[in-house]
């Protein structure tokens, strides 16, 4: 069994495991750090970088994505100082260039005060965050799905591009955030993280970053 | 070839191939690496050897191809001690006369010989060539001496008797802690300390160990690593077999990438002579120590350098960075502690072993430790591969080791580190070459490229290039270095093509911090290196380009225009002849003229022409 051990998100004690994902807790705790390519049921694998964190060690900081960071006892995590937040602001800016018709990215640049994109927009219906990837690995087990190519020519796609390589089993499409839809209703607060902003009409109760996740 | 089963055969060996050597009273060194193989050496030593054969001279004459020396751009160089004498951009036509006159008589052929393009002499000996006396060739200096196919030649060196001392005389603690004295520190870029490292994992709990050697050297410009493992692939494989005790690994990797065939074939080469003589494989020099080396090729891909990319290629699995969290010493290949060095920093540990940590330590400055090996290229006079102390400054590598700017241009920057690293002014040219203070300075020490850039270059352009190469190279996997390189090239190519605007440069630098912190792997915390240091430095041709839309430098092809001079024609028609795009019209009644719709700026016309009447508005 893993030690039970403390670790400060925010000033906030958290009760939580040695190793444990620091995401997967502050989320628990009801502090609710924003992300996007997180998914409880799969290896986090740290590539959107929305839910960046400072976490202090041996005296220094650094930052680091919170799905991919272990928990150790005593760990000092920072999920919304103001370099944490600038930098989630530019990334986020970066994704809603890339898709700007995206309602859970607009939610998203709402929620953290995102007012103005500086680049020119893509319409894409596509941001890499890898959610599709890695649920047809380990959730429909079939490894199907891979990322193709480098840089900027990166994709997404079956092997050899041929269709017959997919069983169609959707798990890949019920995950991906651009075919998520928040709701229209504001006021109402989430029932994880007390979010105001980005409810959602699938899940009552639950905020739109929340179900993410 | 027998065993070698215990201590004192590996020595009796030794004296033996001493004796073999010492017959013969001329040797002919040819070097043989990449570089001189692309100027054409192998048709110049099967020349030199049928020559020598032809004339008899087999019994006393050596025929000798190493690796590279790292004065390329001499290439063919054949040097004939004893006395050192050199000749360069030789060909197999000299070859007979080589071999008649300086062999046989002892005389120096003139034309052959080297001239200092800064004093304009003539040099007869190698040790007396600026270009080498400046340097400190502790690990260079052995390729001259060293055909890399032929592990005798370095037993004869000296070779593996810092592995017969880690085995005899040192426990792995003791390896560990004389490393660690030594203050050597990793030459792929990092710096990191190497000892520590060794330590770390040596702690580390795991079922197995493993140590890596890094050839999967990327950066444009640079060959260090792949001159050493072709030159001296044994001291490579030696350094990692006292890695491996010291740390307690029975497996080890060499990762090349596989546009490096001669370093393929020749670390192949040298693993198997290696296993045997029984220095690799199980119960080395009978001293119950077993390990074994496999070279592994890289398919190619820059990122796959990275710590962490690298092991994932190796595992089979597509080569992308993972996050760092947890160190490769804990959690490294196959999930169990790992070692892994740069080529340069193994083959660094048999001489530290071989000497002790204080001869080490003794060279280079307070912080950084021994020496370094440098790719100089670029717009000076001699071009190559470098070793210098620590400590040495730019300025001297620059002018006194690279002679100085070429063409009577004038030097204005120089950037290190590949690109990841930074452009540096001549106002910074008396920094030390030290990791921490290229790093202050907001460069790197990097691999250890070095590209000189006279007034010709444009800085916008040379960010422009590195961030086109870094956002080619980027695995994509994260979001800001995957979008933000992108995003960054796309600002600077507006600027460079007058589409800038003076907000965008607080953009430029607001995108590139958040790329620095926010990134997965080293590769995008160090990607906006050129565009912040050339920001830092040369902010002013980024204003021009922006205010003036003008380019100093000419380069930028958006903002030039190419117009001839009248008076300076004398309308001969080679440009009309040259241009592809037809674009100059004019007879020879008529004047000249370009016309700019038509024009790509490529200048075809303006080096066609004789009269440089082609002028870069």
């Amino acid at each position: 069994m893993p030690e039970p051990i403390t670790i400060f998100v925010d000033d906030i004690a958290i009760e939580t495991t040695e190793g444990a994902n620091v995401l997967d807790a502050a989320l628990r705790a009801g502090i609710c750090i924003p992300n996007l390519c997180y998914l409880p049921e799969v290896t986090p694998t740290g590539a959107c970088r929305v839910c960046i964190v400072e976490v202090e060690r041996h005296g220094r900081t650094k930052m680091t994505a919170a799905c991919t960071l272990e928990a150790r006892e005593g760990m000092i995590v920072r999920a919304h100082s103001e370099p944490v937040l600038r930098a989630r602001r530019n990334i986020v800016e970066l994704l809603l260039a890339e898709a700007p018709e995206s309602p859970v990215l607009q939610a998203l640049a709402e929620r953290l005060s995102v007012t103005d994109v500086r680049y020119s927009r893509r319409d894409r219906d596509c941001i890499l965050c890898g959610r599709c990837v890695a649920a047809c690995a380990e959730v429909a087990k079939q490894g199907s799905l891979g990322m193709i190519g480098r840089g900027a020519n990166r994709h997404k796609g079956l092997p050899f591009y041929k269709e017959e390589y997919c069983t169609q089993c959707n798990e890949c499409h019920d995950r991906c955030p651009l075919e998520l839809s928040p709701s229209g209703r504001r006021g109402d607060h989430c029932g994880v993280c007390g979010s105001e902003l980005s409810m959602n009409d699938a899940i009552p109760d639950i905020c739109e970053d929340c179900v993410l996740s | 070839m027998p065993e070698l089963d215990s201590i004192a055969s590996l020595e009796a060996r030794r004296e033996e191939v001493a004796f073999t050597l010492a017959r013969y009273r001329t040797v002919v060194t040819m070097c043989g690496g990449t570089a001189c193989q692309a100027c054409g050496c192998q048709p110049v030593a099967r020349a030199m050897t049928r020559e020598v054969m032809a004339q008899g001279l087999e019994e006393t004459v050596y025929v000798r191809t190493t690796g590279c020396h790292g004065f390329c751009e001499q290439g063919p160089l054949v040097i004939i001690d004893p006395g050192g004498i050199v000749y360069v951009h030789v060909t197999p036509e000299d070859v007979p006369e080589i071999v008649a006159q300086t062999i046989r008589k002892g005389k120096v052929i003139e034309r052959l010989s080297y001239t200092d393009p800064v004093s304009d002499k003539t040099v007869q000996a190698e040790d007396e060539i600026p270009f080498y006396t400046r340097q400190k060739r502790l690990l260079l200096g052995e390729n001259r001496h060293i055909a890399p196919r032929d592990i005798d030649d370095y037993i004869a060196r000296g070779g593996y008797s810092a592995l017969a001392k880690a085995l005899d005389s040192m426990t792995p603690e003791a390896v560990v802690e004389e490393i660690e004295r030594s203050g050597l520190q990793g030459r792929g870029g990092g710096g990191y300390p190497t000892g520590k490292k060794w330590r770390q994992c040596r702690n580390a709990s795991g079922d197995a160990r493993y140590v890596i050697c890094n050839a999967d050297e990327g950066d444009p410009g640079d060959y260090m690593d792949r001159s050493l493992l072709e030159g001296n692939p044994h001291s490579i494989i030696e350094g990692m077999i006292i890695g491996a005790f010291a740390v307690g690994a029975r497996h080890g990797y060499i990762y090349v990438r596989k546009e490096y065939p001669l370093a393929v074939v020749n670390a192949g080469v040298a693993i198997r002579q290696a296993q045997a003589l029984r220095l690799l494989g199980e119960d080395i020099l009978g001293t119950g120590f077993d390990f074994d080396i496999q070279v592994v090729r890289g398919g190619g891909a820059f990122v796959c350098g990275e710590s962490t990319a690298l092991m994932a290629s190796l595992e089979g699995k597509v080569g992308e960075p993972r996050p760092k969290d947890i160190h490769t010493v804990e959690r490294g290949y196959l999930g169990q502690p790992t070692v892994l060095n740069n080529v340069e920093t193994w083959a660094n540990v048999p001489s530290i072993i071989r000497h002790g940590a204080d001869w080490f330590a003794s060279q280079g400055t307070e912080r950084s430790k021994g020496t370094k090996i440098f790719a100089l290229t670029g717009q000076v006079k001699n071009t190559g591969l470098i070793e210098v102390e620590m400590g040495t400054t730019l300025r001297e590598i620059i002018y006194d080791i690279g002679g100085g700017p070429k063409n009577g241009r004038e030097i204005k920057a120089v950037q290190t580190g590949g690109p990841s690293g930074g452009c540096l002014p001549t106002s910074q040219f008396d920094l030390p070459v030290d990791f921490d203070a290229l790093y202050e300075a907001g460069s790197m020490m990097g691999s250890g490229g070095m590209v000189v850039m006279d007034d010709s270059s444009c800085m916008v352009d040379v960010a422009k290039y590195f961030l086109a190469f870094l956002q080619d190279e980027s695995c994509g996997k994260c979001t800001p270095c995957r979008l933000g390189v992108g995003r960054l090239l796309e600002i600077v190519t507006d600027i460079s093509e007058g589409r800038g605007s003076l907000d965008q440069l607080d953009l430029l630098e607001d995108l590139s911090w958040t790329i620095s912190v926010a990134s997965l792997c080293a590769l995008g915390k160090t990607a906006p290196n050129p565009v912040l240091s050339t920001l830092k430095y040369f902010r002013d041709e980024y204003l021009d380009h922006i205010e003036n839309k003008r380019c100093a430098a000419g380069v930028c092809r958006a903002l030039i225009r190419l117009v001839i001079d009248s008076t300076l024609c004398d309308r001969c028609g080679k440009c009309i002849a040259n241009c592809p795009h037809k674009a100059i019209t004019g007879s020879r009644d008529t004047s000249y003229a370009i016309d700019d719709e038509l024009c790509t700026r490529c200048r075809i016309c303006a080096d066609a022409c004789e009269q440089h009447a082609i002028l870069v508005r």
